[in-house]
């Protein structure tokens, strides 16, 4: 392993580079905190224009470059967002703006108070932020405007937003998108001949009495912008007004100009401009520096001068009356200018209706929402049941004597685990989405108080005396530990790997928690899960006995003798090639035995002839004899004698303990004395303390099902009042929870990308070839317009990734039909990729996240190099899904690899997907520099020093 | 750094580790006795006592080596954890159970312990973890029987060479060889403090406490003397956090003036508790009450030295130094009392002498004090202290211990005189 001097010697480099800085002059640290500013078109087009510079700047404005944001006003892209995973208004999103808007990804003090996100794709989106590079001087030599910053883009940059996107191709259908043709149609070469003659329009007139002055159109949008407001900005900017100005640049334009006995270019012609351009039709006391008059037609040519009304505006809060109104149109006001101009007919109706703009929000369409119940609690008297439904965002009340849904009470986004208070009082449920807790009142079943927990809460438990809550935080690894009394979290205590579930001994002294994910392990060992024992007396982490072989250990259970507590748990054999999936050799499924002294058993839940997959949640009867097991893929409950089960685990020798029993296929029929049939996909399960009846929540059946413990049979379904309707995606996603599409059901999709996710785990699959290619495993969170899909960028589309290749290597059982593949492809386009908790929405940079950002758009190397453009974070690492879709070789390639470019991978909430690098060597996001990148290719970074690499990695999370 | 700092440097440390490996050091030669400077604050005169006021001394010890079943002599930390003492030594960790008096666990790389050299310990108040600062291997937690290890190659730690931690609420800090790194275990953030964003005129951290009184961090820097900064200012963005105290007398090994400051930048350790820090040095030690200064010399005081490794304050007027030849006590600063405690290298039994402005009051002799005269670190235990030295570690059982002093101390009732001012203690 190569460590770099910065690091070895922090304090020799301290001295060594700023020495070698000396040595080149004017370099030292200037680039790492160079900061450009966005100065928007209209600065650009001051140079930029007028027929000795190719009428640059009328090119653009007649392209669709400059509507992209608009066309986000279109109701197309609320369906392209859907399909994204992006639950928001497209203009808002900034992942739609990304390649719809210019400097998106910018704070606002990058950006000139003259610059407008919303002119869409502008000079400098392709040409990079202006103020370095703007100055007549710097631009009038190429190569110092490039290293001021000026970007020379190449045809195949266009691919970074222009590449087809599934999202895009589901709603637009097949994209006819022709790069060179695409190249051609915004072309807008420099003359040969060019000469810098700024176009010089006269003065717009002047009113004469005081009066307000032209805002431009960018302080009206201020307001007029968005959804709520009718989209009436985008509305103009797709009407023909917007385009007034730019085609005063066209040569019809100069014909007709010369015809009416105009003079020289119609951009400087007083008479061209009283009609084109809004500061030249109706005279205000000013013009401000807001304005452009290559906006052409806008706002205040018919509303007049609206600086009064703004400023008014903002003084006001949001619904305020205001006391300063706009003047009325009339039809006067549009025959100024259209009646019979250039000889055209003017039919006021028609041209009215054409740019109406009625404060109108859109309608909303109501979607059809499913429950989705994940988890149930029983209240301590046993009246009601709790049920957490995660695509609700609520939890649902049931009636347990007559076995009706009484109360849905909304909480937070993708609510998951319920609990109650020892007295009953109070119901605590976790919210995925939302990162937050929702405590009920049950007596009035309101949410009385919402507090901040960690990232991904799952299961939430009291304890006892119910003086402490513990709350599982999946993605930040940890668990909160709140009090009570204050709903004030007390401390955070470290857990393992996607803390899942958790359960209380019988004496309420110790908790038992699962963990989704293995520890870290070395590249090609077996995983090795944790079980993370609390303390309750001391509200600490007391032990972490372990399973090795195991991942995605979900449900708990203790048993009522507090002798042992059972988990679920899967044995993924990553390890071996993924060849064969008969006789358990892809994934087994079974339960674990934990033991008080930090020992643990396995054994399989697994039938030779019949898998049992996805064991989620396990429940054990008052009575200590029997353990329900719910498998969430293949519909059915394991019923366990436990008696049996412990007798046939201590019957064997400790080295049978270890090694022959966890992988044991022929055992599960000692002990498992039976079987029930649920409906689709059982997740929690609950038992009545008179041992006689259990509750299955059925997550894609939107029900609860009652289970007889006397016969053991399923009983009556509680409807949970879902919809009736089985949507395309809704069909997906049942497709994708289930394992009737592999050999002997063996697993499903969910079985490694849980609900959508990792399982964190890197496989050797064999379409790769067998034994070599290591790749860690990718969420399907937010992965829709990713493609090209594997690290290998061999699979252009989900239909190529999930179809017949998907059975030939993986299921081994008939491939999906085109019906099932399309609906799954749904499905998985929906997965949400979680709110980014490292930059809220709106957010400012910290500190450090700016410093970040700058190291991560940098051109030069802490020495003065320049980073050659292939070598640059942001080339590959393209906004907004930091990807340019495209293989690259970034030095990565190691021993079992045979190949040395690999796909680039988004870095969207980058923090939640552990381990990185195509083969999940990296346990963290610093060793992919500080051990990986040992040549500077997979940027440069080895000239960094420990806090600037720690700035770019701050920088990384929020993205 | 400057060069001669960096010699120095090399050879102090050169100094530890065989010292620490060697026998008991040689007398050192008293250095001159500074002459107060005429613009220095006023120090306040020593409160009087008469002789017979004498503080508490320890008489009762007990030695952990090797023997004891600790991994390793070379003792570089110690924390107390209730009846749980965390002990780190130069190949393993160790765990002694106040109960029984036993080493209970030890835990080498083979066990799980990411590194072999332990040289900081602290227990996360809130959440039970050890955190341990390893010695050229960065930091590790010991959670639950999980070691977590963070480097500076998986993490933002800035430098492997961790000297020393301290906890601030939910962070933890570290002082290493290139400056002080600050993690968040709740939010998992990094923040690194060198020269770039802190008043360090060198980055090499020795130590790092935490003050909750004040909430405020404490840091030792070799040749940056203490280096303060305010955590309720940096949360709440409110103006620089930090605060710097210096030598005025610059980098020159005497004290020109006295206590008109640090008492040298090559300082070692801080040990805050309410409103004062009190710092050792390699050229002596200090207290700070935020208006005053007061230098300690050991020819003018009865400390053992002025060579110190380290210092851990019991109150805002008891303070032990671990020098390199011996154990220091101002036992009662009012009254400038001092307690020492070593090893005679003859006898091999223990000596405690006890000092009033450098006078000798009463000499202890009793079978043991501290295992070895290089100490390296201090514990406080309620009324127990634990001692670090270079060969083992010494427990002082504090029974009937009392702040400040006393008249015909319970100590002294059965021991035998056995001269003017000399006593012995046979009792164990």
């Amino acid at each position: 392993m190569r460590q770099t001097a910065a690091y070895l010697f922090p304090s020799v480099s301290r001295w060594l580079l700023p020495l070698l800085a000396l040595l080149v002059p004017g370099v030292w640290g200037a680039e790492a905190y160079r900061q450009p500013v966005y100065v928007g078109s209209k600065a650009c087009g001051e140079c930029h224009e007028g027929q000795a510079m190719g009428d640059q700047l009328t090119l653009w404005l007649h392209s669709r470059h400059a509507k992209a944001y608009t066309s986000l006003a279109k109701p197309e892209a609320k369906q392209i967002a859907k399909w994204s995973g992006i639950p928001m208004e497209p203009q808002e999103s900034a992942m739609c703006l990304g390649c719809h808007a210019t400097a998106s990804q910018a704070e606002p003090w990058e950006r000139d108070d003259a610059f407008s996100l919303r002119q869409g794709v502008q000079c400098e989106m392709c040409h990079g932020p202006g103020s370095e590079y703007m100055d007549e001087e710097v631009m009038m030599d190429r190569e110092a405007a490039m290293l001021a910053g000026l970007k020379m883009p190449t045809k195949e940059d266009c691919l970074n937003c222009h590449a087809e996107k599934g999202s895009h191709r589901i709603v637009l259908g097949p994209s006819d998108f022709d790069l060179d043709k695409a190249w051609q149609a915004i072309a807008h070469p420099t003359p040969q001949d060019w000469k810098l003659e700024t176009l010089q329009p006269p003065d717009p007139p002047r009113a004469q009495q005081p009066g307000p002055a032209h805002t431009g159109v960018a302080v009206c949008a201020e307001c007029h912008a968005g959804a709520a407001w009718g989209y009436q900005y985008s509305k103009w900017q797709a009407s023909p007004h917007a385009d007034a100005y730019a085609t005063l640049g066209t040569a019809k334009a100069r014909e007709l100009a010369a015809a009416a006995g105009v003079t020289g270019d119609p951009r400087t012609s007083m008479q061209c401009l009283k009609c084109h351009a809004t500061a030249y039709h109706q005279p205000a006391a000013e013009v401000l520096d807001t304005y452009a008059l290559h906006e052409g037609v806008s706002c205040e040519a018919c509303h007049g001068a609206g600086s009064d009304h703004a400023d008014d505006a903002a003084q006001k809060k949001a619904g305020e009356p205001l006391a300063v109104h706009l003047q009325k149109t009339t039809e006067q006001t549009c025959a100024a200018c259209h009646e019979n101009a250039h000889g055209k007919p003017f039919d006021y109706a028609a041209a009215v209706a054409a740019i109406a703009h009625p404060k109108i929000p859109p309608e909303i369409v109501a979607e059809l929402r499913y429950k989705t119940p994940l988890n149930l609690a029983l209240h301590p008297d046993g009246r009601e049941l709790y049920v957490t439904c995660e695509a609700a965002h609520s939890v649902i009340v049931l009636d347990t004597a007559t076995r009706t849904k009484v109360a849905e009470i909304p909480v937070g986004g993708q609510p998951m685990d319920v609990c109650f208070s020892p007295d009953g009082r109070r119901a605590f449920v976790t919210n995925r989405l939302d990162d937050s807790l929702s405590v009920i009142d049950v007596g009035s079943r309101q949410v009385v108080a919402t507090l901040a927990v960690g990232d991904e809460p799952h299961g939430v438990l009291t304890d006892q005396a119910g003086k402490l809550l513990y709350v599982l935080n999946t993605a930040t690894e940890d668990i909160s530990v709140i009090d009570t009394g204050t709903l004030e979290e007390v401390k955070r205590l470290s857990a393992s790997r996607g803390p899942w579930a958790l359960a209380m001994s019988p004496d309420g002294s110790r908790i038992c928690i699962t963990n989704m994910f293995s520890r870290f392990v070395e590249p090609r060992t077996p995983s090795i899960s944790e079980v993370t024992i609390l303390d309750t007396e001391r509200a600490i982490v007391d032990d972490r006995p372990t399973l090795p072989g195991t991942n995605l250990l979900q449900g708990v259970a203790w048993h009522p003798s507090g002798k042992f507590a059972l988990v679920t748990l899967l044995r993924t054999k990553n390890v071996v090639p993924m060849t064969r999936v008969s006789q358990g050799w892809t994934i087994t499924n079974g339960l674990g035995i934990v033991w008080p002294d930090g020992k643990t058993d396995q054994a399989l839940l697994d039938e030779p002839g019949m898998c049992f997959p996805d064991p989620a949640a396990v429940a054990i009867t008052p009575d200590g004899r029997l353990a329900l097991v719910t498998s969430s893929t293949s519909d059915r409950i394991a019923v366990v004698d436990v008696a049996k089960l412990i007798g046939l685990v201590e019957a064997v020798s400790e080295d049978d303990r270890q090694h022959v029993l966890p992988n044991h296929l022929g055992q599960a029929s000692k002990f498992v004395v039976g079987e029930i049939a649920t409906l689709r996909s059982p997740r929690d399960i609950a038992i009545t303390p008179d041992s006689r009846t259990a509750y299955v929540a059925n997550a894609l059946d939107d029900s609860v099902s009652v289970i007889d413990l006397a016969e053991l049979k399923l009983g009556e379904r509680i409807d949970l009042g879902g919809p009736r309707e089985m949507t395309k995606v809704r069909y997906g996603e049942n497709l994708f929870h289930d394992a009737k599409i592999t050999f002997r059901r063996q697993f499903a999709c969910h079985s490694c990308h849980p609900d959508g996710h990792v399982d964190g785990i890197t496989y050797d699959t064999e379409p790769d070839g067998i034994g070599v290619d290591p790749v860690d495993n990718k969420t399907l969170r937010g992965i829709l317009d990713t493609a090209p899909f594997k690290w290998s960028g061999k699979n252009p589309s989900f239909s190529r990734q999930c179809g017949p290749r998907l059975s030939a290597f993986f299921t081994r059982l008939e491939p999906f039909t085109p019906e099932q593949l399309a609906a799954l492809d749904l499905y998985v386009c929906t997965i949400q990729r979680p709110p980014n908790r490292y930059r809220p929405v709106g957010a400012a940079l910290t500190e450090a996240q700016r410093r970040g950002k700058a190291f991560f758009e940098r051109t030069r190397a802490n020495d003065g190099r320049v980073i050659p453009v292939n070598n640059r974070c942001v080339t590959c690492h393209f906004p907004p899904l930091y990807t340019d879709r495209r293989m690259h070789d970034v030095g990565t390639k190691m021993a079992l690899d045979t190949e040395s470019k690999f796909d680039v991978p988004h870095l969207n909430n980058i923090y939640d997907s552990a381990p990185y690098l195509h083969n999940g060597a990296a346990p963290t996001l610093e060793e992919i520099w500080t051990v990986f990148n040992r040549q500077d290719k997979h940027g440069v970074t080895n000239d960094m020093t420990k806090d600037q690499l720690n700035d770019l990695i701050e920088y990384l999370k929020t993205l | 750094m400057h060069p001669r700092f960096l010699l120095l440097a090399v050879l102090a440390f050169a100094g530890l580790i065989s010292n620490a490996l060697a026998a008991e050091p040689d007398p050192a030669a008293k250095t001159p006795i500074p002459s107060a400077g005429p613009n220095s604050p006023p120090t306040a005169p020593p409160v009087a006592a008469t002789p017979d006021q004498l503080p508490y001394v320890y008489t009762k010890w007990k030695h952990f080596t090797v023997a004891d079943g600790l991994p390793n002599d070379h003792i570089f930390a110690v924390k107390a954890d209730g009846n749980r003492v965390w002990v780190g030594t130069d190949d393993g960790l160790a765990l002694i159970d106040k109960k029984t008096a036993k080493v209970v666990r030890v835990w080498k790389e083979k066990d799980g312990l990411p590194w072999r050299v332990v040289t900081g310990i602290e227990v996360d108040p809130k959440t039970g973890d050890v955190w341990l600062g390893l010695f050229g291997r960065g930091l590790a937690r010991l959670s639950g029987g999980r070691f977590d290890h963070y480097h500076q190659l998986n993490s933002g730690l800035v430098n492997d060479v961790v000297y020393a931690i301290a906890m601030e609420k939910d962070n933890v800090w570290a002082a290493t060889t290139a400056g002080s790194s600050r993690y968040n275990t709740k939010t998992k953030e990094w923040a690194v403090f060198t020269e770039k964003n802190a008043p360090m005129e060198e980055i090499w951290n020795y130590n790092v406490a935490y003050n909750p009184a004040t909430d405020k961090i404490h840091l030792a820097v070799w040749g940056s003397g203490i280096l303060e900064f305010d955590c309720q200012k940096d949360r709440e963005q409110k103006g620089d956090p930090w605060k710097v105290y210096l030598d005025p007398d610059g980098e020159m090994e005497i004290d020109l003036y006295r206590d008109d400051g640090v008492i040298h930048v090559i300082t070692t350790g801080v040990s805050p508790v309410k409103d004062v820090f009190w710092v050792s040095s390699y050229f002596g030690c200090c207290r700070y009450d935020g208006r005053h200064w007061r230098g300690f010399y050991a020819h003018e005081t009865g400390l053992p030295s002025d060579f110190t490794n380290n210092v851990r304050a019991r109150s805002v007027d008891e303070c032990w130094f671990a020098h390199d030849k011996g154990v220091g006590v101002i036992a009662d600063f009012p009254t400038d009392t001092v307690v020492s405690y070593t090893r005679d290298p003859q006898t091999l039994r223990g000596v405690a002498q006890v000092y009033r402005s450098g006078k000798l009051l009463k000499a202890v002799d009793m079978p043991e004090a501290v295992p070895q005269n290089f100490a390296i670190y201090i514990d406080h235990d309620g009324n127990d202290t634990w001692v670090a030295t270079g060969k083992g570690l010494g427990w002082a059982i504090g029974e009937g211990y009392y702040p400040g002093l006393k008249t015909d101390p319970a100590w002294l009732a059965g021991a035998q005189k056995t001269g003017e001012t000399s006593v012995t203690v046979n009792a164990q």
